[in-house]
């Protein structure tokens, strides 16, 4: 056979498009969950330790191939996106807790952990936080790994300078209403030339807020974000502005980072997970640090959770795999390597978590974390808070920030709410 | 089909297949040269701008039932004051961005195109911003314009000038933001308006020259007509990029781990219209909401294009 050139090439052609349609065919057999003895672990960088993970491959090695692969960037729409297109869903997958309430009304993509005996496991772990890994209709879709108790961080030695309590224990009782907390700012304020208390409004705002059991729309998709108890977080945060307790920097900036180098803001209510922040972003003040309690009941900031989906092929396995992986001896080491604050209580106790930090100068961190994780009280996790919630928050920063008039900043979120639960649905 | 009638008698004792039938047996490996193109086109640039429609006129969370919503994202979006504030916003940062950067490039062009020395040098120097990751300047800029620590305050405090609270207020958030945008794209720019520099003949300076004409003169009279269509290129280069601004702004406010990435600094003073339709549809996971922002934001581009041309056409005239 004579072989043009022209033959050859379109031998080629013919020969590429069939790769490329066989690939196409291919493409319409894409599993939706893994293959083979394949368990698919997702989680993203810092969502659970990796030695816990290693482990826990090596263990089960003998039944399954544990996958964990850790996905970079925008992870939830990661998720959602294998999970709508029903292709390479993963058998095990991690959700932020802050993303939660996006999932919880479409538990019917997950397994229902409930139904894989999770009920006598329950007595481990703290109850508030198992809580809101179930959705509406009792199924539970989340089990926990962390969470994220709020505390008191402060410099002990600014505190001592104006004379201040200073030891853990008695910022804990001394600074234990927002009224003692404002007067000891005040104090902080005139003592130690240009500090302030807080960086800015909306570390009061949005403590405040996540102490209560409220938040901004109810279980019966109804607007609360304009009852008292939002009201009362507005009236605390904009009365910190006007007493001067708050500055004028935006958190996560060089000039926030420098001003607490310096001891000008010697103090954050923050998530147990901010000490890996701080130790991050200004590593110069170690050993300067303590903890004590936040103001009137700790709150909660973050904390995440493992699901099992519906592509998984042997829930039992994948159940089995999670339960381990989140035992307290665990959670003890993802506390260690990764500031994953333990969601079982028998954890606190343990050796890891018993160390004194020297850059807490020598507390044993724990003895404030740990008590305040079991006292939070957590609000309805609604999926309409993000939406609802922000007109407020934004506005409440326009009051600290620019200087909006509190009155106008807080009928305009009204009016602005009023708009968004018209459109979204929610009742007014 | 003039192409088809055209074609070599061989295929006359064939039985005659109809025109297109047999244009595109004629042609298919043609097509499938080029399929690469309009098939990856086809699935990742018509399919999503077609579902974005589809989407646009429903209520989606993402993962669960989509639920028709008629035309009432769009009645929605077209009382939203947050999104016409966005629009606000992406156009003032465009306009405080783009005229300073094109005097700045073009003196940069004018200066690069007379006989210096290490010119490539500089060519190579003024480039390089522009292929820098934008990620990477947003955090440099982030600290030169912070309000304590910052070069610029330093500067302006030897000024004996008063401290700007760069990112904290709605006109230091959008300045912060177009000086950037003019440090990354005034090189790039700069080299394009070199390249038209060079396409004007040397005659005709020659020729002013002799008149008399002063280095100012024959900038103005001969330079500046001579590079109008470089000059329309650039306008419509960076009306692209600008109505576009995205990471820019969202680098660049970025705060606490809490705070929305996509909220644009206090007051929303930095949010561009991207970032508001990211608010939107990350954030509150509205995704039918979302792509009607994004049509919005379509309308808004096929506006600006639109004057853009009417300029080109003029220029035909």
């Amino acid at each position: 056979m004579r072989l043009s050139r022209r033959g050859l090439l379109r031998a080629g052609l013919a020969g590429s498009a069939a790769t490329a349609l066989g690939g196409l065919a291919s493409g319409c057999a894409v599993p939706t969950g893994s293959t083979g003895r394949d368990m698919v672990l997702w989680y993203w960088s810092g969502g659970l330790s990796d030695t816990v993970v290693k482990n826990a491959k090596a263990r089960y090695g003998g039944s399954v191939d544990l996958r964990p692969i850790q996905i970079g960037g925008q992870y939830r729409s990661k998720l959602i996106t294998t999970i709508t297109g029903q292709a390479h869903v993963p058998d095990i997958a991690g959700l932020k807790g802050e993303d939660m309430a996006a999932y919880l009304p479409n538990a019917d993509q997950f397994i229902d952990l409930r139904t894989l005996g999770a009920e006598k496991y329950r007595s481990q772990y703290l109850p508030w936080k198992w809580d809101q890994g179930v959705a509406d209709d009792g199924t539970m879709v989340g089990f926990p790994i962390d969470c994220g108790p709020v505390a008191h961080f402060y410099q002990y030695d600014v505190f001592r300078k104006a004379g201040l309590p200073y030891e853990p224990d008695d910022v804990s009782e001394g600074l234990g209403t927002w009224e003692a907390f404002f007067a000891a700012g005040e104090q902080l304020g005139r003592r130690v030339p240009g500090a302030k208390l807080l960086t800015d409004v909306n570390g009061v705002f949005e403590n405040v807020v996540q102490q209560g059991a409220q938040r901004y729309v109810d279980k019966d998709r109804h607007f609360i974000g304009d009852q008292e108890h939002v009201r009362r977080a507005w009236a605390l945060a904009v009365e910190a502005k006007k007493r001067g307790l708050v500055s004028d920097l935006v958190s996560g900036t060089p000039d926030q980072l420098s001003a607490i180098q310096d001891g000008k803001l010697p103090s954050q209510l923050n998530a147990s997970w901010a000490s890996f922040d701080i130790k991050n972003g200004v590593p110069k003040t170690k050993g300067r640090w303590r903890v004590a309690q936040m103001p009137v009941r700790p709150a909660n900031n973050g904390g995440s959770f493992l699901s099992i989906t519906k592509a998984c092929r042997e829930p039992e396995k994948a159940f089995e795999i999670i339960t381990w992986i989140l035992d307290a001896a665990n959670q003890a080491q993802g506390y260690v390597d990764a500031g994953l604050f333990p969601s079982t209580p028998a954890s606190y106790g343990l050796k890891q978590m018993r160390e004194p930090d020297p850059f807490f100068g020598g507390q044993v961190t724990t003895d404030v974390f740990g008590p305040a994780a079991q006292k939070i009280v957590v609000a309805y996790n609604s999926p309409f808070d993000v939406a609802l919630g922000t007109p407020i928050k934004d506005e409440i920063k326009n009051v600290g920030v620019l200087g909006k008039d509190p009155k106008k900043a807080w009928s305009d979120a009204m009016s602005k709410c009023r708009r968004i639960a018209k459109h979204l649905g929610v009742s007014y | 089909m003039a192409v088809v009638e055209q074609s070599p008698p061989v295929v006359a004792h064939r039985p005659a297949p109809t025109g297109p039938r047999k244009g595109w047996r004629k042609y298919w490996h043609l097509y499938a040269a080029i399929s690469p193109f309009y098939l990856i086109f086809l699935a990742f640039g018509l399919f999503p701008v077609g579902f974005s429609l589809y989407l646009s006129f429903h209520r989606w969370d993402g993962l669960g039932s989509m639920e028709w919503a008629g035309l009432s994202q769009y009645q929605y979006l077209l009382g939203d004051s947050d999104f016409w504030a966005s629009i606000g916003n992406t156009v003032i940062i465009w306009a405080l961005a783009t005229f300073p950067m094109i005097l700045l490039a073009m003196v940069t062009a004018v200066m690069l195109n007379s006989a210096v020395r290490f010119k490539s040098v500089y060519r190579i120097a003024y480039f390089l911003p522009s292929v820098t990751s934008v990620v990477a300047v947003a955090i440099v800029f982030g600290s030169i314009f912070s309000t304590n620590s910052g070069v610029v305050n330093a500067v302006l405090h030897g000024l004996g000038i008063d401290q700007v609270a760069w990112l904290n207020t709605p006109w230091g958030i959008k300045v912060t933001i177009a000086a950037l945008m003019t440090w990354q794209w005034t090189g790039y720019n700069a080299i394009i308006f070199l390249a038209g520099l060079q396409t004007v003949p040397g005659e005709l300076y020659e020729a002013a020259r002799m008149d008399g004409a002063g280095p100012v003169q024959t900038f103005f009279k001969i330079t500046l007509p001579l590079l109008r269509p470089t000059l329309l290129f650039v306008l419509v280069v960076s009306t692209v990029t600008g109505l576009q601004s995205f990471s820019e702004p969202q680098v660049l406010l970025q705060t606490s781990s809490n705070d929305s990435t996509f909220a644009g600094g206090p007051g929303h003073s930095g949010q561009t219209m991207v970032l508001y339709f990211f608010q939107q549809t990350f954030d509150n996971n509205d995704f039918g909401y979302g792509a009607a922002v994004a049509w919005g934001i379509f309308l808004v581009v096929v506006l600006f294009s639109i004057i853009n041309w009417r300029l080109v056409q003029r220029r035909g005239d």
